[in-house]
């Protein structure tokens, strides 16, 4: 044994060890890098899918726990209903002449302002009705 | 705060994992089917790993470890090497390396299982205490001990025409 350290003083075992590691094929290396990184982002994928999933059916449990989702709702249609008098004006402008009273008396003209005569009263003034006297 | 991810450089990863499987189970289809155990684990429990706690290499040395202490078979890795190394027309460089492998063989797993992690994997003696739950000088001491062992086993052997070609020429 001394003999063998005395001949081999020069021998560097640590070295030897390192160069003596096994190496993996590089198929191997390959198809395992390959393996790992396909499932790894298969589950990262399915993990965000399902928090993002969890979410929602959270936020939608809270909203409907405060009635939120009817208030949504209405707010939607509302906003449907801005568009659409955007959008069509026409059709909304016929809904609001249309009325009981102006089926019964037909459109009102429009009234006649009389024009003040020039050197009578104040300039542009009518005159107020007359209203019959007060008797107490 | 963001976690780093332990797998994001995977063929170093590979390679140190795989050397250090080949050392302790021998190089093949064995040490393979470890390697990727290993990494199928490390996938499944990729959110248990700490930075704090180590390098990735040395958590992933710490799953292949307990996958080889939990699931393989112990071979008789001293044949094996010497079955391989019965081949008389092998390279001098290949006979060297055989001649090692055989003399690692025949250590006790402890020693074997030092060897691999520091020269299969090339972890400091600090990453071995932290993979094997021990102080760090305790492994410098037992690393030297592994290495004073592997030294006598290797002047035993008489079939050590090879490594003392390479020594001569040094």
């Amino acid at each position: 044994m001394r003999c063998w350290r005395k001949r081999h003083e020069g021998l560097d075992l640590e070295a030897e060890l390192r160069a003596g590691r096994s190496e993996p094929a590089p198929e191997f290396i390959n198809r395992l890098e390959a393996r790992v990184r396909h499932n790894g982002r298969s589950r990262a994928g399915s993990l965000r899918v399902a928090f993002v999933g969890a979410l929602t059916a959270v936020m939608l449990i809270a909203l409907a726990s405060v009635g939120g989702v009817g208030y949504a709702s209405s707010a939607a249609r509302d906003a449907a209903v801005s568009v659409k008098r955007v959008v069509a004006p026409k059709d909304v402008i016929t809904v609001l002449k249309r009325g009981s009273a102006l089926d019964q008396y037909g459109k009102p003209k429009a009234k006649k302002v009389k024009k003040a005569k020039k050197g009578k009263g104040k300039k542009g003034v009518t005159k107020a009705r007359k209203r019959p006297p007060f008797t107490g | 705060m963001l976690r780093r991810d332990p797998l994001a450089d995977l063929e170093p990863l590979i390679r140190r994992v795989y050397a250090y499987v080949a050392y302790r189970m021998g190089d093949g289809p064995d040490a393979e089917d470890v390697t990727s155990e290993t990494f199928e684990r490390a996938l499944r429990y990729r959110k248990s790993y700490d930075p704090r706690k180590g390098e990735p290499v040395a958590w992933l040395l710490g799953i292949a470890k307990r996958c080889i202490d939990g699931g393989w078979p112990d071979r008789d890795l001293a044949a094996e090497v010497a079955d391989s190394a019965d081949s008389t027309d092998l390279e001098d460089e290949t006979v060297r390396k055989l001649t090692v492998a055989r003399a690692v063989a025949t250590l006790d797993a402890r020693d074997r299982e030092l060897i691999a992690l520091r020269y299969g994997s090339d972890l400091t003696a600090r990453q071995i205490a932290e993979v094997l739950g021990a102080r760090t000088n305790a492994i410098e001491v037992a690393l030297h001990r592994a290495l004073g062992r592997l030294r006598d086993v290797l002047g035993e052997e008489e079939d050590v025409e090879p490594v003392r070609k390479r020594g001569a020429s040094r």
